[in-house]
């Protein structure tokens, strides 16, 4: 009657050696301490040579002052190392998003001329495609800087266009516009416009819910911003009384004691890991209240509650962390205020020409003019053209993965072609397109790195200029992988958002 | 009657399944003035689209065309340097050892052309059409490039004798019963044979770029032309009788066995090219009689009865600990000094035994293991010595090899290397415990968050600082170190998707017949996991070679390195770095684009997608 269930025969017979939960711990501590121990041992042995060679590795030349000519950007004599690293960190987000944005553009082309009816067009990009997919990036940016060097000088009177467009050995230089100093009391006008833009367009679109009428919802939201936009280019000094408030608000953060950062993050440190083991429990629990926890689900559990204790420790141990978020939120508002305390006659817009100045012997361009310099305009173009080759695949496989019986069945209901394209083709290629290009979007930012071979002054020419004076090989190599690694890691969130949005709902 | 419906419903699958494939029927094909109104002017927008990009493209060749036959083009900067592009200043008394190289490389892959059966039949009127679009395009180019009048007569006659043949072998190649066909392997040696019987004809030209003291060119008499035609002669008879040879073997042994060896050849080539070969170690005899081989041969024949012990079926649980122990006395060697030789080989020993078990079975799988192991082994001991000896090739300022050579070693090693990581990694990734999950992800992405210069530059300046005192790495090796980590952790997301397409039926299956999680990996999952991330693993080796164009960045002397400072460095040759980059564009562009056409193949023989 009380025979044994095979549960406890079968425990009772396994010895601990053949027992699967302990194998697999066993193992996985093993490796864990090989892996912890070869790092630990591998960074000993960095240490020892580095005392040898009476290197530090400290963070303080970040401080200190470095001579380094940075070819453009914001800044190009910065003071500090930190300075130097902040413009050349600009100068990489400048051009990957100028890269992101013109490679999208010309990789829809590519790939609609792939489709296309006309065969020199759809000939024409698969050599594109086929051209530029296969040839070596760092080999295209440094052909395309060799061609851009044998340009001509420039000259006082040269360039395609004279005062409007010039291209030479020293780069392009093309009309700009550029951010004025009433553009930010005019982008509040704007953001009201966008709140009531919204409002807009969820009336339209009920309206043509209830009515059937095509009311143009996204349209008509598109003109109120461009509304307040025009009218906020006359009205907008009405907004500089945000100036003193935000006074206010960096005095705020100016008579703030040290430890109220440190209580804010660790509680929310504290919150959000209370909150995600509480959800998991109850995503656990049966209907019933029967909880069944695997082990690998009380290490997940574990490592949020460590996770969240390691951030509470370094919060409260590294009290630098929480004076330097004071001070920066301070700074940022002190900012704010100087930029909403103009005078009302300040436009928000400005534009001007291109010009050449003559300084010493040679002519060169003066400061008027959006000017692409050679090395910028040979990693743009070798980066553009290298990514819309493979955007443009992804675009034709997204078309091509739209069955065809979609498109007969629109034409069949009497859509036009264009509609057909915009409300069935698109919306569902764009689920098959967005996350290949998504990585593409990284794997852009992440080849800006081989600006180093044409002396533009990204993140990495500029960190190998500072760890060439300063010896500080390490410091550097990590702000290196810590930007690049949150730059991807922004990128993806912000494909992954969209990809979730864009997802279809199931019912 | 439930059996009977289950049965009519095999039935019908059987029959199903025995349908012949055939080919979609041919679309008729226009006449040329419907076909260019349906293809190019079928509407407005397209005629629009018709000329003005008829129009770009004109004017982009006639330019392109412009700078290439330009005569103060120094295109001679390419020739002349064809052998430091090619292998940076290898010493040229010692040449014949990349010659060897070469054939070897040759006969593996005639042989392997014959085995694997590739080329395929062409039919002639096929060939007739592609020579008549190649007679035009030449007429074209001679129309748009800037000729003198005598050259674009003779560009012309040329063009015309093309379109002509093609228009000819167009016409009889459709008559008759039977369509004619050629084999493609033909066209190519024809192709091939003609290029070399060029180099006999047409006088070249006298270059040769000796890299001395003073740079100097040599007018005479060691030309590039005259220096190569024998070799490359030799080569495509080489090649020729390399496939033959295989065709010979194919029918004679049994077709499964040859190929295994052919791929076990390929594998060992890289190394014993690169070490033995090119590198000619200066091995130390009696270092090596006194304590390489007494190593070799003690651990051969210890882990020889070790292994054929532990593969024994009825051996049990006590072969677990034994390897356990193993694997723990590998570890432990490494608190004591000692030859690092033992150490790893006490590790591989460890692995082989960790997984003896998975493969235990007969007395033929247990020796086959173990012969495994041998091999292996010697393998390793015999790169260690070599690695660890003094190269007897002298060559002037860092590594042997340079230019297209090292291009294509630091990729051959990558890929080859990588591959293990990369499984490693991938079933890591999706295993089902936590730590080396975590560990492999948080690798996986932290590599790929990165880019790939940021590593070499870390590996090829700060490796040396992490190395014990007494080891050295040389620079190559460093950075071939890198490339390994990146590139396995892309591989190993491609692997994953592989992982992830064996179905949750498979691994039950493997289960219930009684297979170890071990036994179930090797043989049932990785097998499939592996066949459908081919594609997308050959698109990683396309880009594996087109990163190796990183390592100009950091200062090794490969083929980019080499077109940009070396070439136009030279004073002869100042400001012809457009010519030489130009020139080493369509290497890398014919490297790429074959491998991604030969993806396109495996994609569409391994029926992916349809199966």
């Amino acid at each position: 009657m009380t025979a044994p269930t095979t549960q406890q025969r079968v425990s009772h017979r396994v010895p601990l050696w053949r027992d699967v939960i302990v194998i697999k711990w066993v193992t996985q501590v093993f490796l864990l301490v090989v892996v912890l121990s070869a790092m630990l041992f591998l960074a000993s042995q960095a240490g020892d040579n580095l005392r040898a060679r009476n290197i530090n590795t400290e963070f303080d030349f970040l401080h200190e002052p470095v001579m380094i000519q940075i070819s453009e950007g914001i800044d190009t004599h910065p003071d500090t190392g930190a300075r130097a690293l902040w413009s050349a960190m600009v100068n990489t987000l400048r051009i990957s998003g100028a890269g992101i944005i013109f490679a999208t553009l010309l990789g829809v082309v590519v790939g609609l001329a792939r489709l296309s009816d006309n065969w020199l067009v759809r000939r024409i990009a698969s050599m594109w495609v086929e051209g530029f997919r296969n040839i070596p990036l760092l080999v295209q940016m440094i052909f395309f800087f060799s061609a851009l060097t044998a340009l001509p000088r420039v000259g006082l009177g040269s360039g395609p266009v004279n005062g409007w467009l010039h291209i030479s050995n020293k780069g392009i230089s093309m009309p700009r516009v550029f951010i004025a100093d009433g553009f930010y009391q005019w982008a509040v006008v704007v953001l009201i416009g966008a709140v009531a833009a919204h409002y807009v367009r969820r009336h339209r679109q009920r309206i043509q819910d209830e009515t059937g009428a095509s009311t143009s919802p996204i349209l008509w939201a598109l003109a109120t911003v461009a509304l307040f936009g025009l009218v906020g280019l006359f009205v907008h000094p009405v907004f500089s009384w945000l100036g003193p408030v935000f006074g206010s608000i960096a005095d705020l953060f100016d008579s703030l004691p040290n430890t109220a950062p440190q209580v804010l993050f660790s509680a929310v440190a504290i919150g959000v890991a209370t909150i995600w083991i509480r959800r998991f429990l109850s995503a656990h629990r049966s209907a019933r209240g029967h909880l069944s926890l695997s082990d690998d689900d009380w290490f997940r559990m574990i490592f949020v509650a460590l996770a969240s204790l390691a951030v509470v420790l370094l919060v409260v141990r590294w009290s630098g962390l929480s004076a330097w978020a004071l001070n920066s939120s301070r700074d940022l508002s002190e900012v704010l205020e100087t930029k909403f305390e103009v005078d009302g006659a300040a436009r928000p817009f400005d534009a001007m020409r291109p010009d050449i100045i003559q300084k010493s012997r040679f002519p060169n361009y003066g400061k008027n003019g959006l000017t692409m310099s050679i090395g910028f305009a040979s990693v743009f173009f070798a980066v553009v053209f290298y990514t819309s080759a493979f955007i443009g695949e992804n675009v034709r496989g997204g078309i091509l993965a739209v069955p065809k019986g979609q498109t007969e069945a629109a034409k069949a209901v009497g859509l036009k072609r264009g509609q057909v394209l915009r409300h069935v083709v698109l919306p569902q290629a764009i689920r098959v397109i967005m996350p290949p290009t998504g990585n593409q979007y990284l794997n852009l930012l992440k080849n800006t790195s081989l600006a180093i071979a044409v002396g533009y002054s990204d993140m990495v020419q500029v960190g190998t200029t500072v760890f060439n004076q300063t010896g500080m090989t390490l410091p550097v190599v990590a702000i290196w992988m810590l930007f690049y690694l949150s730059c991807s890691l922004t990128i993806s969130v912000f494909v992954n958002w969209f990809n979730v949005r864009m997802r279809l709902v199931e019912r | 009657m439930a059996g009977f419906g289950i049965g009519s419903e095999i039935a019908s699958v059987a029959a199903t399944a025995t349908v012949p494939i055939t080919a979609p029927p041919e679309t008729p094909k226009l006449p040329p003035r419907e076909w260019v109104k349906a293809n190019l002017f079928s509407s407005p927008f397209n005629s629009v689209l018709t000329v003005v990009s008829t129009a770009i493209l004109l004017t982009l060749s006639w330019n392109l065309l412009k700078f290439i036959f330009n005569p103060i083009r120094q295109w001679n900067a390419s020739a002349t340097n064809l052998r430091l592009l090619m292998t940076r200043a290898y010493p040229e008394e010692q040449y014949l050892r990349i010659w060897v190289c070469v054939a070897i490389i040759l006969t593996l892959a005639g042989s392997s052309m014959a085995v694997w059966r590739t080329g395929s039949a062409m039919p002639v009127t096929g060939l007739g059409r592609k020579l008549l679009a190649t007679g035009a395009l030449l007429v074209l180019l001679a129309l748009l490039a800037p000729f003198s009048a005598g050259a674009t007569v003779q560009w012309l006659l040329a063009a015309l004798v093309v379109a002509a043949v093609g228009e000819a072998l167009r016409r009889t190649g459709g008559r008759g019963e039977t369509e004619r066909t050629v084999s493609t392997l033909t066209l190519q040696v024809v192709a091939l044979a003609g290029l070399v019987a060029s180099l006999w004809v047409i006088p070249f030209g006298h270059h040769s770029y000796i890299p001395k003291r003073i740079p100097q060119v040599m007018h005479e008499p060691g030309t590039v032309a005259l220096s190569t035609k024998l070799p490359w002669t030799i080569m495509l008879v080489v090649v020729v009788a390399a496939y033959f040879g295989g065709v010979l073997l194919r029918d004679r042994l049994a077709e499964n066995a040859l190929r295994v060896t052919l791929v076990v050849l390929w594998l060992l080539a890289p190394p014993v090219l690169v070490y033995l070969i090119l590198r000619d170690p200066d091995f130390d005899m009696g270092h090596v009689i006194g304590t390489d081989i007494p190593i070799f041969l003690a651990y051969a024949v210890l882990g020889s009865t070790l292994l054929l012990w532990l593969t024994r079926p009825s051996t049990g649980e006590i072969g677990r600990i034994v390897a356990a122990l193993v694997l723990l006395a590998g570890f432990a060697t490494f608190l004591s000094p000692m030859r690092m030789v033992l150490r790893l080989d006490l590790l591989l020993l460890a692995t082989f035994a960790l997984a003896a078990p998975t493969f235990a079975g007969g007395l033929r799988a247990r020796k086959r293991y173990t012969g495994a192991w041998l091999v292996l082994l010697g393998v390793m001991s015999w790169l260690i010595t070599s690695i660890n000896t003094a190269s007897t090739v002298r060559v002037p300022g860092g590594f042997f090899i340079g230019g297209l050579a090292i291009t294509l070693m630091v990729a051959i090693f990558t890929i080859v290397l990588s591959v293990p990581l990369g499984i490693a990694l991938a079933l890591a990734r999706t295993s089902s415990m936590p730590i080396f999950r975590l560990l492999a992800t948080w690798f996986i992405e932290f590599v790929r968050g990165v880019p790939l210069i940021t590593i070499l530059i870390f590996f090829s300046i700060m490796l040396p600082l992490f190395l014990p005192r007494g080891m050295h790495l040389g620079e190559v090796a460093a950075v071939i170190i890198g490339f390994v980590l990146f590139s396995a952790a892309y591989m190993a997301e491609n692997i994953r998707g592989g992982l992830q397409s064996v179905t949750r039926g498979q691994h039950e299956a493997a289960e219930a017949v009684g297979m170890t999680t071990a036994q179930k990996t090797v043989f049932i999952v990785l097998p499939q996991a592996l066949r459908v991330a081919i594609p997308p693993l050959v698109g990683h080796c396309i880009g594996v070679f087109k990163e190796t164009s990183l390592l100009a960045i950091i200062g090794v002397f490969d083929l980019l390195y080499m077109a940009r400072y070396v070439v136009p460095g030279q004073t002869e040759f100042m400001g012809s770095a457009r010519e030489s980059i130009l020139f080493v564009i369509p290497i890398y562009w014919i490297v790429c684009s074959r491998m991604s056409k030969a993806s396109q193949r495996i994609e569409q023989r391994t029926g992916l997608g349809e199966r």
